[in-house]
């Protein structure tokens, strides 16, 4: 029986880094994208007849703060299907 | 499950150089062309002051657009208006008909987002250069001084990565959780509930939020 391999290493270090990469990747946008809809959903309250505005104004940004949770979903599958040990 | 990456490819040589094309992503592409040249064939067939209801969809559409285009571009011209509507039923109908089975999203191979986020950007700085002029335009680049030019640059480079990789990441990520969760529980129940949820809900946003980010930089380049 032969010891762990450099190849597995690899292995086993991508698909680690892939999940902490989505996990920690995953933070920011959970975050931002929650404050946007919650300062959507005060200022719909305050002003229900820009309702239609403020929903695609709150869609565009959420977007475009979500991101970065993309480039970590990205890098994920990278180091899962990409990178061979 | 394995079949998750997969990619079917078809090389030939031309002319000395070797080519290699995506053919499924093809096809994909040309069945969603073709779907759009029908829908706009139905739209147009029988133009009539009282319309039947393809052409009621149609005109709803395509006004919808033009006040969107209007609105954000801030302007009275349809100039951007074909653009915008034929790039948003393209990204619509392109992330739909992954629920289509056997079929696969053409978005989802970085090469269609990557495409359309190029003819975005070449399409902004035309714009700019031709609003602004060479001289202007050159000049915004050393905003707020003359140091910041290289990271201005980037920072315009940066706009096309994040533009496709955002639609991309979200139709590849949704394809991948459906293809994982349905070999799990054995394609039971669930799967109707994701394709609708990742495939019309997110696909949706996805298309509307491409379009208007190409909008929106437009806006801010002519600006």
């Amino acid at each position: 029986m032969d010891g762990i391999t450099g190849a597995e290493i690899i292995r086993a270090a991508a698909l680690l880094g892939a999940g902490m990469s989505m996990g920690f990747g995953a933070i920011g946008p959970g975050i931002g994208e929650g404050f946007a809809a919650g300062k959507a959903c005060e200022a719909i309250g305050r002003n229900p007849e820009e309702a239609g505005l403020l929903t695609r104004t709150m869609l565009v940004g959420q977007a475009v703060s979500e991101s970065t949770g993309i480039y970590a979903l990205v890098v994920a599958l990278l180091l899962i299907f990409v990178v061979k040990g | 499950m394995k079949d998750i990456t997969y990619i079917a490819t078809y090389s030939f040589d031309l002319f000395g150089t070797s080519l290699t094309v995506n053919t499924f992503t093809l096809i994909n592409t040309w069945i969603v062309m073709a779907v759009i040249i029908v829908l706009a064939i139905i739209g147009t067939r029988s133009l009539k002051g009282f319309p039947n209801p393809a052409q009621r969809l149609a005109e709803i559409y395509v006004s919808a657009m033009d006040k969107l285009t209007k609105e954000t571009l801030d302007t009275t011209t349809r100039t951007y208006m074909p653009l915008v509507s034929t790039l948003f039923i393209f990204l619509l109908l392109s992330n739909w008909l992954g629920m289509i089975p056997g079929l696969a999203e053409p978005t989802k191979d970085l090469n269609t987002p990557l495409s359309l986020g190029i003819m975005g950007f070449f399409l902004t700085h035309t714009a700019a250069i031709k609003e602004k002029g060479i001289v202007q335009y050159l000049k915004e680049y050393c905003q707020p001084f003359f140091i910041m030019a290289p990271l201005n640059v980037v920072g315009e480079l940066a706009k096309v990565i994040s533009i496709s990789f955002r639609l991309f990441g979200n139709i590849l990520g949704g394809a991948i959780i459906i293809s994982v969760v349905s070999h799990m529980i054995y394609s039971l129940v669930l799967p109707p509930f994701l394709y609708v949820f990742f495939g019309l809900f997110v696909g949706t946003i996805q298309a509307f939020v491409f379009t208007m980010l190409t909008i929106t930089y437009i806006s801010v380049a002519t600006k």
